[in-house]
């Protein structure tokens, strides 16, 4: 009997120092199969040669729910249900760490901040610290049907550094020759309202942080570009997300410009291969105007109520923070860019794309990262974003610019309050 | 009046067992009480307060001060009655209109047609917004069959033009809850004496004498049960908006609802604020109550 | 039987309107059925149709290795709360019918406040309260705030008031107690009442959306609604897969509404007396 107590106990000793050795277990919140999700898994197979008793399960949430989801746990209090690493978008990156103090876990010390791009670090700095590892580069490009622009007799090279009436007449030209729309984008044009005011240097808010749509002429520029490519009839506004996607890859639309991400999701339509071509986008005409911008990009943040911030952080900085064969691993499929510095001098990255008709177009879009306009994005990013779409909405249907954009100021000064 | 109503307690006896039904009424009290008035409570605490997500300091009533120059809350707030007066009326007239016919026991095929229209009831609001967001979406099959029939030549912009999208989401509403609606009627006219009906046609009542003058003050009771309850849904309409249109093109179909969901969970997160705009429903909704009773009860 | 049938205009008419509601009512399951078997580019051209990629489509969906958890909690959630709620409801709208007295129809009249409450407004109140209860991602912090409804409350007050209190009289000189009376008496006779009352919690529950969304967070306790709706805008453009999964989400509703739809109008009929 004695013996067999002993068994016991000794079993019992060893299956608890087994479970101790086991695996701690790490939860990521993140969206987009065809891009951040295939980026996790591919970092999850890095990280297994590094450290194998950390599993890593990666959970899909909508961008929308991540921050539902944040916001509902951290404002009551409740953060278990949280999970250890959640991409976030860099627009909210200040709204959650200012309006959360102490919901996220700093990062300083953990990561190679040196190596990375420091527009993209500022997004997640608060009151001096620093809480992300950064993801993926916005850079906004044009990406175009170079078949559709044959067609109407123009070449990829007459669609780069232009302006938006040049853009336009010649989406009219191609519209007559294919009979399809020359871009798509999200009805709304909200992805535009941002995009197009950071190009001419200008953001929603002053130097000092107050709104200033009413008064900035990027904003009115763009507002008027805007009203001119709804009424040209070459966009065609799609009502989701879904149908926008669907509409570059079943060809109803022959360009979309948007943030370099959108890459992941124009290569899913394999017969369209070899014709498509990368540029930088058109600009404002006017003075601080340029032609280039970024829209979107996301980081990685730990919540502070992880149970492993340290396990985390340390998956986060050896892949993403640290892995430039990683970053050349995903480069081609999802066009997941990235904003650490060694990893964009890798050798994929100067690799010509067969999609892209064997356009080097990382090389390029590294370039155009260069020439990306710096602003200072604030708090009341999508609440600003929001306001200027309703403003353009009800220019639409007839207000006046000026009636709109005063509105949508005192609107945005009223949120602020 | 067939059953025997349970008396008013007399004498100790009664008492004793008046005492004994609270036993039966107390788990659900104390539920409600616990899950609905004190969180309300808590809200209207809540609505006092300003800040922005825990930060939050005593404001009086400074956010319901802010809400007339809050254009979103006063757009919402047009779109919410926009819905109520164009939605429900018609929704329970057709209701109303449909359980009439049904009511015929002659009817061929009342079963199968009861069915069917009661059928959109199974479906939940989620579902049935997606189904209806890809009928009515540029690439839906609306669409696609309007172009492949030539009867458009682009696609009709249902969910983002401000108009049609509101419409949609009007369709939306009446698909989903007019057979829900139809029921309770159909079960008011079972109610009503065949020999009324007899009557009226022997002095000689047309169809259309019969309805206004029998059928409807009959079913009053019903007939305003079922629009407090709709007005009730309507008003805090949400989730049709929130798949379908988020509140789009803009704030064209936005609704105090989904306002208020997205100051809580969207934007910054401002939860006195939006403690304050649901205050302001629940207000709403109960002088709305109180007039359809008032009315009600004055014909 | 020989019967002529006379056409009578008007009664043609009456048939054409009733064709064409029904047909406006039934058709989009319809196309949610068919849809759910065909692949997403025919559905974009418009094809009505029925077509052959059911399998592939339930191939995908369950390959995603969500819809088991989503089925198996949705009807977990739905049979429990109906089954808790239906007890409780029924017990209280018993309770302010056969004991009443003028405190009851006081709190009765409280209660119909309760229903005037937005949900959103309350959400974060909730919220906070279950997390300090430790209920958050439970199947309790789910059921609590539908276990007891003024709805149904309304309801089964409105159907005692129909039942013969004559039988409570009675067996009250038997010497049966008042809870056996409700379970014994009360109960079986008004199956009718209870079906209905089953059909409209089970369908509220199932359905539920916007509470499961903020009080459900972790993947094993995802929902049909949840999951369906997670699809909106998102990244799957697969049309067929996503109305596979709505009609997932409403087959079980659609057969429950088809087998027990008798007893839900004679249900409804019971409490509107």
């Amino acid at each position: 009997m004695k013996k067999l107590l002993a068994l016991l106990l000794v079993t019992v000793l060893l299956l608890s120092a087994a479970s101790a050795l086991a695996q701690t277990k790490l939860t990521v919140w993140c969206w987009d199969p065809a891009f951040n999700i295939y980026a996790m898994e591919e970092a999850k197979k890095v990280y297994a040669l590094i450290n194998p008793d950390v599993e890593i399960e990666v959970i899909e949430t909508l961008s929308v729910d991540c921050e539902t989801k944040q916001t509902a746990a951290l404002s009551s209090g409740q953060t278990d249900t949280l999970p250890d690493i959640v991409l976030m978008q860099d627009n909210s990156g200040r709204r959650f760490l200012d309006t959360f103090p102490g919901a996220y876990f700093p990062m300083d010390g953990l990561v190679d901040y040196d190596n990375f791009a420091t527009y993209k670090i500022d997004k997640f700095t608060s009151d001096g610290k620093r809480y992300a590892v950064p993801f993926d580069n916005g850079v906004a490009a044009t990406f175009v049907r170079t078949d559709y622009l044959e067609a109407a007799g123009f070449t990829l090279n007459d669609l780069t550094d232009i302006t938006w009436d040049r853009f336009i007449e010649i989406g009219q030209k191609v519209k007559e020759a294919t009979g399809q729309f020359m871009l798509v984008t999200q009805a709304g044009y909200a992805d535009f309202v941002s995009m197009i005011t950071q190009s001419a240097d200008f953001w929603f808010f002053d130097e000092d942080g107050r709104p200033n749509i009413n008064t900035n002429p990027a904003v009115r520029a763009m507002v008027e570009v805007i009203v001119k490519l709804h009424e040209s009839g070459i966009v065609k506004e799609a009502v989701d997300w879904s149908e926008y996607i669907a509409s570059f890859n079943n060809g109803s639309a022959g360009s979309t410009i948007q943030g370099c991400w959108i890459i992941g999701s124009i290569v899913l339509a394999e017969d369209q291969a070899g014709k498509w071509g990368v540029t930088n986008i058109p600009r404002l005409d006017i003075e601080s105007g340029t032609n280039y911008s970024s829209q979107g990009g996301s980081s990685w943040v730990v919540p502070a109520s992880s149970k492993n911030p340290e396990a985390a952080v340390d998956f986060l900085s050896k892949t993403f923070g640290a892995s430039v064969e990683f970053y050349q691993t995903i480069l081609q499929s999802s066009g997941a860019i990235a904003t650490y510095l060694p990893a964009a001098a890798g050798p994929a990255y100067s690799e010509p794309h067969p999609f892209f008709n064997g356009q080097k177009v990382f090389e390029d879009l590294m370039s155009y990262s260069a020439h990306v306009p710096l602003v200072k994005y604030g708090v009341y990013n999508y609440e600003a974003r929001d306001e200027i779409v309703i403003a353009i909405e009800a220019i639409f249907n007839g207000t006046s610019i000026d009636d709109a954009l005063n509105s949508a100021q005192s609107a945005i000064e009223f949120i602020m309050e | 009046m067939t059953a025997l109503r349970a008396p008013r307690p007399r004498g100790g006896l009664d008492r004793k067992i008046a005492r004994k039904g609270w036993l039966f009424i107390l788990p659900a009290v104390l539920l409600i009480l616990a899950l609905s008035f004190y969180p309300m409570v808590e809200a209207f605490l809540l609505s006092l307060q300003k800040g922005s997500g825990n930060q939050l300091t005593y404001g009086g009533l400074s956010n319901y001060q802010r809400l007339p120059k809050d254009n979103t809350y006063v757009t919402a707030l047009g779109n919410t009655f926009f819905y109520l007066i164009v939605q429900v009326p018609v929704m329970l007239a057709l209701a109303l209109i449909l359980a009439v016919m049904l009511n015929d026991s002659k009817l061929m095929g009342r079963g199968i047609y009861r069915t069917l229209i009661f059928l959109p009831c199974a479906t939940s609001l989620v579902s049935c917004s997606m189904i209806f967001l890809q009928l009515f979406s540029n690439n839906g099959l609306l669409n696609s069959l309007f172009l492949r029939w030539g009867w458009v030549s682009e696609p009709i912009p249902f969910l983002t033009n401000a108009v049609y999208a509101r419409l949609v989401i009007v369709i939306t509403m009446l698909w989903r809850w007019t057979g829900y609606n139809m029921v309770f009627y159909l079960a008011g006219l079972q109610n009503i004496d065949h020999q009324i009906y007899e009557a009226a046609r022997i002095d000689g009542a047309s169809a259309i004498q019969q309805f206004t003058k029998i059928t409807v003050p009959l079913l009053r009771p019903i007939i305003l049960f079922t629009t407090v309850l709709s007005t009730n849904g309507t008003l805090q309409l949400f989730d049709e908006v929130r798949i379908m249109t988020a509140g789009g093109p803009g704030i064209g179909t936005a609704t105090l609802s989904w306002h208020i969901y997205r100051t809580t969970f969207e934007s910054v997160p401002r939860f006195g604020y939006a403690a304050a705009m649901a205050f302001t429903i629940f207000l709403m909704v109960a002088a709305l109550a109180f007039i359809q009773m008032k009315v009600g009860e004055r014909k | 039987m020989t019967r002529k049938l006379r056409l009578k205009p008007l009664r043609v008419l009456k048939h054409l309107f009733l064709i064409a509601v029904s047909f406006l009512s039934a058709f989009p399951f319809y196309w949610m059925l068919s849809s759910a078997t065909n692949d997403t580019a025919d559905i974009i051209l418009g094809r009505i149709l029925p077509g052959s990629h059911l399998l592939v489509n339930w191939a995908n969906l369950t390959g995603a290795g969500k819809i088991g958890t989503a089925f198996f909690n949705s009807v977990r959630n739905a049979v429990v709360l109906t089954f808790l709620s239906l007890f409780i409801s029924s017990m209280a709208g018993y309770g302010f019918v056969i004991f009443r007295d003028k405190w009851k129809n006081k709190v009765m009249g409280v209660l119909m406040l309760s229903m005037m409450i937005p949900p959103a407004a309350t959400l974060i109140p909730m919220f906070r309260m279950f997390s300090q209860l430790g209920l958050i991602n439970t199947l309790a912090g789910f059921m609590l705030p539908s276990i007891a409804t003024v709805f149904l409350i309304f309801m089964f007050r409105q159907a005692t008031q129909s039942f013969p209190y004559e039988i409570v009289q009675a067996a009250r000189i038997d010497g049966l107690g008042e809870f056996n009376i409700f379970l014994r008496m009360f109960v079986p006779i008004m199956r009718p009442t209870y079906a209905a009352a089953a059909i409209v919690t089970f369908m509220n529950a199932w359905n539920s959306y916007l509470w499961p969304l903020v009080i459900l967070q972790s993947p094993d306790q995802l929902t049909l609604p949840i999951y369906a709706g997670s699809f909106r805008g998102g990244y799957v453009l697969d049309y067929g897969l996503i109305m596979l999964v709505v009609t997932i989400s409403t087959i079980p509703m659609l057969v429950i509404f088809f087998t027990l739809q008798r007893s839900f109008v004679v249900g409804i009929l019971g409490s509107v007396k």
